[in-house]
């Protein structure tokens, strides 16, 4: 019994990982309908820099991250302006060919500037908790308590701001929003913006959580639209739910089953889905 | 001499006598070895363009389905003593039946959703591949594949054995010309115009009567049987098998093949299966910034070329004839 809710806490922890991801990939699918695969190299950038400005310059965890974020939003608008926006009216396989060639071009980038060797964020949260049998290290509540504040606070951004309001209405109908005035171009550039900050700080806590190496980049974008399939696409609570039903079941199957096979048995869950309710969980009809 | 580039019969057999006579004027068996793995990429890419090019699902499983058919065939003929020119037959098949299994659930959504489906699908097979030791030797791979046994044909004897092999150089233009027929005949049948129009209008082409379902899993099915004929050309060539060049990155390359040549064309992949294998040789002073040049090639060819080389060179080729202004025969249009 105690295993198993040791395993789910551990599941909770990277699914809200997850949850960070997704929310970052679903806020541009929904109002770009964009499938802006780079996403996960650019979080990787964001975390190897938040490791540069903590051990090379000092500086703490957390304002590490907070100076890391504005530089991949610019990078985010960037990407945007330069590659996304080109091919806005194209068929949508351009953008997501664009997206793939992103990705090549980040994690060159990320392999030439920070080089092939993993590397680890090292944090001062090294204390483990015991709650009656179950350890709860420290480092995993800050990255829980992270995500969450993150989470809500775009969460907000999005429901309460003017500037929240421009974006859902162009994600609800792009062309009724220019008819009353709403500046796409502004909006894209916001939710690139903010998609990409939020990488940034997903890359920090998985550089603190797990390891950074070339490639993992772009397992997490996988898993966050694995969790954008699960939860249904377009949906912010899907996000929420999507990520953590992720994150606890391939945590269970790395503890229960097989931990070399557990991302196999996370996409066949994801798989399994698509055929039983390709809506997903939360997704509309 | 103008009969040879309008009439595409004449035109093919031009060019199968051009790659037949290529080996015997580069005398270099390095450029022999390169121009044998171009022509199995040639295989590659043209399974590519019939799920990227003609019904515009792209897939990101290609590398993987690949490494499928190498390891089957790998396998079969190491462990169950099978005959290569058998396994070059039975893998690719093999690998289409896992395609059928693979395909039917990842059909279910739609445009960027299936690339993400297809991708975990590489992921997955790379993960098996690097984990299942017992059965693939993970990474520190399978050394020793065999070549093709020796063939005998009106009484001269045709060996398989050695580097830049000029017979199995006959046998990678033999697989591409296949590769290149079948897609050929496909276009030209019922269920390439329905690929096309899926690639146009699925909701359409659904609305009319069509169950689109069904010619994309041909496609898909039929993809992923031309990349095991690649891979199991791939294995018996190289000799050594590890799961390293079945990996996304390699997936991402074959992509990159079909839009720089020119997607949902015949001879497209062909150009770019062939600029691909050499572009590493140009690069070859840049070698770490390998991974950025091949993305910068990918996201400028979208924008400035969504088209691909060989419509971009076709279109030239009338306007030279013709000496009538370029816009006329060739409006913009955003269509890709």
């Amino acid at each position: 019994m105690n295993e198993l809710l040791q395993q789910i806490f551990n599941g909770l922890t990277i699914g809200s990982v997850y949850t960070l991801v997704a929310l970052g990939l679903t806020v541009v699918f929904g109002i770009l309908g964009i499938a802006h695969f780079a996403h996960g190299s650019l979080a990787m950038f964001g975390g190897y820099l938040t490791f540069v400005f903590s051990t090379s310059m000092g500086l703490s965890f957390f304002t590490s991250i907070a100076m890391a974020m504005p530089v991949g939003a610019v990078m985010g608008m960037l990407i945007e302006r330069l590659a996304y926006r080109p091919v806005r009216d194209a068929p949508h396989i351009n953008a997501f060919i664009i997206a793939l060639g992103l990705t090549m071009m980040l994690e060159g980038g990320n392999l030439l500037l920070f080089g092939a060797d993993q590397v680890i964020i090292q944090t001062p949260y090294q204390q483990v908790f015991d709650f009656g049998g179950i350890f709860v290290a420290q480092l995993r509540m800050v990255v829980i308590v992270t995500a969450v504040t993150l989470v809500a606070v775009v969460t907000i951004l999005l429901l309460k701001t003017k500037t929240g309001k421009s974006v859902r209405a162009v994600a609800q109908n792009r062309h009724a929003a220019v008819l009353m005035g709403v500046n796409v171009n502004f909006v894209s550039s916001v939710v690139f913006g903010i998609s990409s900050a939020l990488g940034v700080a997903a890359g920090a806590l998985i550089g603190a959580l797990l390891a950074l190496a070339p490639g993992v980049g772009e397992s997490f974008a996988v898993k966050g639209f694995a969790v954008l399939i699960l939860g249904g696409l377009g949906s912010l609570p899907g996000a929420i739910l999507g990520g953590l039903v992720l994150g606890v079941s391939e945590s269970l199957a790395a503890g229960f089953l097989s931990s070399a096979y557990k991302d196999v048995i996370s996409f066949l869950i994801m798989i399994l889905v698509l055929l039983v309710m390709p809506q997903g969980l939360m997704g509309k009809k | 001499m103008r009969r040879l580039f309008t009439n595409p019969l004449m035109f093919s057999f031009a060019v199968v006598a051009v790659a037949l006579a290529l080996p015997h004027a580069f005398k270099s068996p390095y450029y022999i070895h390169l121009m044998t793995l171009a022509l199995i990429w040639i295989v590659l890419a043209q399974g590519q363009n019939l799920t990227q090019g003609f019904v515009g699902y792209v897939s990101i499983a290609q590398a993987g389905f690949m490494g499928i058919g190498a390891y089957i065939s790998t396998l079969l003929t190491m462990n169950y003593g099978f005959s290569v020119w058998a396994t070059l037959v039975i893998a690719p098949l093999l690998t289409g039946l896992l395609a059928i299994v693979a395909g039917y659930p990842s059909l279910r959504v739609k445009g960027h959703y299936f690339s993400i489906v297809t991708l975990a699908y590489n992921m997955v097979i790379f993960i098996v591949l690097m984990t299942f030791r017992a059965l693939t030797g993970g990474e520190a791979g399978i050394p020793d594949v065999p070549r093709p046994s020796e063939l005998i044909l009106f009484g001269n004897v045709f060996s398989f054995e050695g580097r830049s092999n000029l017979n199995y150089y006959a046998l990678a233009l033999l697989a591409a010309v296949l590769a290149t027929t079948c897609c050929a005949l496909v276009l030209h049948s019922r269920a390439g115009r329905v690929m096309l129009a899926i690639r146009q209008n699925e909701d359409l082409a659904e609305a009319i009567g069509v169950v689109t379902s069904r010619y994309k899993l041909f496609a898909f099915v039929m993809s992923s049987i031309l990349a095991g004929l690649a891979g199991t050309l791939y294995a018996h060539y190289i000799g050594f098998l590890n799961p390293e060049p079945f990996g996304v990155d390699q997936s991402l390359n074959i992509i990159l093949a079909v839009i720089l040549g020119g997607s949902g064309t015949l001879t497209g992949p062909i150009v770019g299966a062939v600029s691909v294998t050499f572009l590493p040789e140009l690069l070859r002073f840049a070698d770490s910034f390998r991974l950025i040049t091949y993305g910068l090639i990918l996201v400028m060819a979208t924008i400035f070329l969504p088209k691909g080389l060989v419509p971009l060179v076709a279109s030239c080729w009338r306007w030279l004839r013709s000496s009538q202004p370029i816009a006329r025969h060739n409006k913009p249009t955003s269509k890709a």
